[in-house]
């Protein structure tokens, strides 16, 4: 994967900046109106207004966490909105699924394109089509597609299966599609993320050349850079608001940055700092191939290491290797003094690491079961008697004692863990895991989608965990939680490490850019001090 | 080699190296079998490989989409009685009339196949296990256990499985395998041609994809049980005219040989890939073994566990290979077992994370 | 316990529809809830039931074990087949005990290491394990065992129980306890909810599939055996097509196809309920492929009816907010 790129603007800094072609009086071609929707505790957006002219490139940044991704559903048609209206062409619309958005011209490209293995590029590109009749002219069909993708600047073999295309090609061929359906607004939800500078000036010809036909683009990105080469206006969410929305000229990066992550601080008590302890573990190159490169550092007793960067830098698959679930294929694990070859979960845990999914509800948890059976389930051996069986009054007790510990709100422990609310979900998977009385924990996302009372609680376990000489590495999009949390930050950009932070460096701007790779002049540093 | 990667479908690469096995095998047993190549042998494997290949064209445009139909035996075998008994109280019936109510009855019988997987969701497996049950009780109870004899039946019907149509050499090519080359020559230019065949494979290739693009997934899944069901209501009329003696244990198993047929030609049980020639190659390659093996004074008892172990083979070949074009591939796919429903997909389900 | 909890609606429904069965039942026949008729009816499928014990196991797993039947059919093949070659019983059964613990892990060792689907797997051996016995037993049919084989499967023993019978209570036990009382039972049960939950968790995905793909197979192989006891002799398509009533008694019994979810005692009912149905479509003189076909109606509908359930619940949700 090639991630060395000088990023180069497309056109000189001296051009015009462009304005969408009628501006002021102009009509937007979807206007959304006070949008809000919250899933479980989380306002995942509030009050918020966007809207998207065509021929205009609207870029649109925010944290991870933010409601970008919230807004891109609801514009496809995935989610409803719990209040506000979505008016298309000055008609107010309800999107129910994504063959309405289609309908309406809506099209949106992911990171992971939604293709056919099976299919070949030109099918793929058609599949679709209700007016191209019921039988297929290959001939034609090639012909078309090659055109098609001839018109984008694209080099394609049409006939060549799906399966196997690199992820730039299945982009394209995605934006092919929806070129083909006559798109009207394009959503493009970070697209440029595994792609190579080539790549990347390849796709925003395909991006200028819409906006040129008169698409409206809504732009996606974490790449600083590369928005402010080849957006119009932008638009920055926080907290599932929007912050603000300028022509590109009437901001900057830094202006951006600034609005991304500024919040009121102090909500958040910070860590106090507790007294390094001995050596736990030592990371050295850590590698696995094609998903993070040369990771390292050391983690201490009863430090917090957390882990910043955005979604995606490779942080959670750093997790995975620790604990086994998939083994590092590169790299040192030095636990404890030893060497250790962390090649399945149960080997993670002999050797005293424990992980917690940022997914609780399809990794973390096993729904259908009591809390006692969830909280027991990684040491059940240890709930078991001579015959076997297992002792439930034990297992209770020690549920009952993680009820207290994390104040987990239920009637009862031997209600389904599905029936919960999230935080409360968070803390059980907690308890499991720290029953298996971990030295290294490693927390992945511990405090996403949980309310505000949740999420102290959680903090404040671990400031216990701690203090009993446990080390934490703390996984978090959050950054105030990261700030508040963390003794140091390492920080992580699309699978490699580019800073370790200590305390009195890590700021929420100096993580942003390392997460960005904004170019500063600190070099990005190794193993601690 | 590159050029091959990209132009040629894995699948036409494991139909292509068949072909070059099952001439492999003709030449093999034609060294070891006296009198081998003669119109005899090739009769003896067109009418084995007849009634299945008509079968497996349904069962693998069902197979294309992540689905299994074992009731198939016993919609052959409930046709091929009924249409006998049919046929045999009225002498003087169409010919043509009672070979599309043949295709009719059987496509009723899928039909309600496919309303039970479609849109009641009732996993495959399940649904054609308890139908596989029903019309084979429904076939024991509604005849009396009674059998259609081949004397009360016309001579037209008797014929057919006579009658040459043509002979190439050694080949003799009658009425029955005509319908049946024909069905493998229709199904096989409408998976490749029509939009509906096309559709079939996207949804067996990736199931959420076609959910949320908006494919006809309800009314293709159901529309391939109808066309099993038609296929072996076809094949059933094939039986009677080949055998004239139906009793109401016809087709029993038949299902089996199917699937076997079908997995060995190819066709992924995961659905997505495959097509109807490959089926069929599966079919020949099948009949051949077993003629063969019945030549050689092998005991035809070896075909059951043999059927099995090529089975388990075919699908485990594939697994290989599927796994190694997954890699390439690059993200994780959610795997759904053969036989079962779709996943839900993201609309129908509630997400926590924003 | 667990999965037990209180008695569920879908138990509650089937206690419902087992007594009208044995109403109906006694209605036409007086004696029917006689000793010497309840035995009875638990022999006419006793080895079908054992075998539905640990597909019970199997299928709360999340997989599926097709060829249950064939492994009968082979073990008592392989059983008929050695007793005529001249070795002595005890060892023959051994012998065929172990065949079919052979063929358990060989299915197991496909689902569970190879990661192919049980689906495809276990077809594979349905129809494998028969062509096997067929290739060992050929068209004859072997019987002439000794009495002492044959009063296992035919005589009562026990008071009115055959060893049959008795056998099918000790392992109902012992699967009640493993499933609702036992670590391994509590793992499988993780393993079925959520596959990729439980090897997060630590726990040996692997290893268990295959522990219980080769009880799957030990058990058949005893039900096979048995079966050739009670009926005396043995033959190349015996117990064919017994996966149908077996899998029924699993589903049937609430346990859900795709894992996770059930318990013994919705198996324990649904097996009275169809043991009953047989027995009263017996007394009704309805032919066996017939009764076959209730049980595979039956099967469909284990499954359709909580789907509709679950539709209409959803939509009355919907309704209301």
């Amino acid at each position: 994967m090639d991630r060395q790129r000088d990023v180069r603007p497309i056109f000189a800094a001296e051009d015009p900046v462009r304005t969408s072609p009628e501006s002021g009086d102009a009509v937007p071609i979807l206007e959304m109106r006070n949008i809000g929707k919250s899933f479980d505790a989380t306002q995942a957006l509030d009050d918020v207004s966007l809207a998207l002219y065509p021929g205009e490139i609207h870029a649109l940044l925010g944290e991870n966490g933010a409601g970008k991704s919230t807004l891109i559903k609801i514009i496809t048609g995935v989610h409803q909105p719990d209040r506000g209206e979505i008016v298309f062409a000055g008609q107010v619309v309800a999107i129910h699924n994504a063959a309405e958005a289609q309908r309406l011209g809506i099209a949106a490209i992911y990171q992971e394109p939604l293709l056919f293995p099976d299919l070949n590029v030109a099918e793929n590109i058609f599949i679709n089509h209700q007016d191209r009749g019921q039988v297929v002219g290959w001939g034609r069909m090639f012909r078309e597609a090659e055109a098609l993708l001839a018109e984008l600047g694209v080099a394609l073999d049409v006939r060549r299966l799906a399966r196997g295309l690199t992820l730039a090609a299945q982009q394209t061929v995605e934006i092919a599609k929806a070129t083909s359906l006559k798109v009207r607004v394009l959503i493009l939800d970070e697209p440029t993320a595994s792609l190579s500078a080539h790549e990347v000036e390849q796709l925003f010809k395909l991006v200028l050349g819409l906006r040129s036909q008169g698409v409206a683009v809504l732009f996606v990105s974490h790449r600083i850079e590369e928005v402010f080469q080849i957006a119009d206006k932008v638009t920055v969410f926080r907290d599932g608001r929007r912050i603000s929305t300028r022509p590109r000229s009437e901001t900057s990066s830094q202006r951006s940055i600034t609005e991304m992550v500024g919040r009121e601080t102090g909500l958040l008590q910070p860590r106090p700092p507790v007294p390094q302890g001995e050596l736990l573990l030592s990371v050295r190159g850590l590698s696995r191939a094609g998903v993070f490169e040369d990771v390292n550092f050391d983690l201490h007793r009863g430090e917090v290491l957390g882990f910043g960067g955005l979604i995606g830098a490779g942080r959670t698959d750093v997790g995975l290797a620790l604990f086994g679930i998939e083994p590092a294929t590169a790299g040192t694990i030095i636990l404890n003094g030893k060497r250790a070859a962390i090649n399945s979960p149960r080997e993670g845990m002999r050797l005293g690491i424990a992980y917690a999914s940022e997914d609780r509800r399809q990794l973390g948890l096993s729904l259908p079961m009591s809390i006692s059976a969830n909280i027991s389930l990684p040491v059940l051996v240890r709930y078991l008697n001579r015959v076997g069986l297992v002792r439930t009054s034990l297992e209770k007790a020690t549920a009952e004692t993680f009820r207290k510990r994390l104040a987990i709100r239920t009637p009862s422990v031997d209600l389904a863990v599905a029936k919960l609310s999230g935080g409360n979900q968070q803390k059980v998977m907690l308890s499991k895991w720290l029953n298996t009385r971990p030295s290294v924990m490693i927390l992945d996302e511990p405090t996403r989608g949980i309310d505000v009372g949740a999420k102290a609680e959680v903090h404040n376990m671990i400031c216990e965990l701690a203090a009993e000489g446990v080390g934490i590495i703390l996984i978090s999009s959050d950054l105030p939680e990261v700030l508040a949390m963390s003794d140091r930050v390492l920080v992580m950009r699309e699978g490699r490490q580019t800073a370790i932070l200590n305390r009195n460096e890590a700021n929420q701007e100096s993580v942003m850019r390392a997460a960005m790779g904004q170019t500063s002049d600190r070099p990005a540093e190794g193993a601690s001090t | 080699m590159n050029w091959l990667q990209r132009r040629v479908r894995p699948e036409q690469i494991r139909e292509l190296s068949l072909l070059l096995l099952i001439i492999l095998a003709v030449t093999i047993f034609g060294s070891l079998i006296p009198y081998y190549y003669t119109s005899r042998t090739f009769d003896r494997i067109a009418e084995s490989v007849t009634i299945i290949g008509i079968v497996g064209i349904g069962q693998t445009l069902v197979v294309l989409t992540r689905n299994i139909d074992l009731s198939v035996g016993s919609i052959v075998g409930f046709t091929a009685y009924f249409i006998g008994a049919l046929i045999a109280g009225n002498n003087g019936i169409n010919p043509l009339a009672a070979i599309l109510l043949a295709i009719a009855m059987g496509a009723v019988m899928g039909a309600i196949n496919g309303v039970l997987v479609a849109w009641a969701r009732v996993p495959s497996i399940i649904v054609t296990l308890g139908t596989l049950a029903i019309y084979r009780g429904m076939l024991v109870d509604l005849s009396g256990a009674r059998t259609v004899t081949s004397d009360s039946l016309p001579g037209w019907l008797l014929n057919l499985a006579r009658v040459n149509l043509l002979t190439i050499g050694m080949v003799r090519i009658g009425a029955l395998f005509t319908i049946a080359l024909s069905m493998v020559v229709i199904f096989q230019i409408g998976t490749t041609y029509l939009r509906a065949g096309r559709c079939i494979y996207a949804i067996g290739s990736n199931p959420d994809a076609a959910l949320l693009i908006g494919l006809p997934f309800r009314r293709l899944v159901f529309l391939v049980f109808v066309i099993s069901g038609a296929l072996s209501g076809l094949a059933g009329f094939v039986m009677l005219a080949r055998f004239g003696n139906i009793t109401v244990e016809a087709g029993r198993g038949l299902e089996l040989e199917v699937v076997a047929a079908v997995v060995v030609g190819g066709v992924n049980i995961f659905g997505g890939s495959g097509s109807v020639v490959g089926a069929t190659l599966g079919a020949v390659m099948l009949g051949i073994l077993e003629q063969s093996l019945l030549r050689l004074q092998i005991s035809e008892f070896w075909r059951d566990a043999l059927l099995g172990l090529l089975i388990l083979l075919a699908v485990a070949s594939d697994a290989v290979i599927l796994q190694r074009l997954r890699t390439l591939w690059g993200r994780a796919e959610l795997k759904v077992a053969p036989g079962m429903p779709p996943p839900v997909p993201e609309t129908e389900k509630g997400v926590t994370n924003p | 316990m667990i999965a037990l909890g209180r008695l569920k609606s879908w138990e509650g429904l089937l206690l419902a529809i087992l007594v009208v069965v044995v109403a109906m039942n006694v209605m036409r026949s007086p004696y029917y809830l006689g000793i010497d008729n309840v035995v009875n009816l638990f022999q006419l499928s006793i080895e079908k039931i054992i075998v539905a014990l640990t597909m019970t196991m199997i299928i709360v797993s999340g997989e599926i074990d097709l060829s249950v039947a064939s492994i009968m059919g082979l073990a008592a093949v392989l059983l008929g087949c050695l007793f005529k070659a001249g070795i002595p019983m005890p060892a023959a059964i051994l012998i065929a005990l172990l065949s079919g613990l052979a063929a358990g892990l060989f299915n197991g060792f496909w689902v569970a290491q190879a990661g192919l689907p049980s689906l495809a797997v276990t077809l594979a051996g349905l129809i494998g394990y028969r062509g096997l016995a067929r290739v060992f037993i050929q068209d004859h049919s072997i019987g002439g065992f000794p009495v002492w084989f044959n009063t296992i499967g035919q005589q009562r023993t026990v008071g009115p129980l055959t060893i049959s019978i008795m056998i099918f209570f000790i392992l109902f036990v012992i699967v009640a306890v493993t499933l609702h009382g036992s670590g391994l039972g509590r793992l499988v049960y993780a393993i079925g909810n959520n596959t990729q939950a439980a090897r997060y968790a630590g726990v040996r995905v692997k290893l268990i599939k295959l522990c219980l793909f080769g009880a799957s197979g030990l058990v058949a192989a005893l039900a096979g055996i048995l079966y050739g006891a009670r009926l005396g002799s043995v033959r190349g398509d015996i117990a064919t097509g017994f996966e149908l009533d077996i899998i029924t008694m699993v589903l049937l019994g609430g346990v859900s196809i795709f894992g996770g979810s059930g318990n013994i005692i919705g198996v324990g009912l649904s097996i009275l309920v169809i043991l009953n149905l047989r027995n009263g479509m017996g007394l009704a003189n309805i032919t066996g492929d017939t009764q076959t076909s209730v049980v595979g109606a039956l099967l469909i509908l284990s499954v359709l009816v909580p789907n509709l359930m679950h539709t209409l619940k959803t939509k009355w949700k919907e309704r209301k907010t």
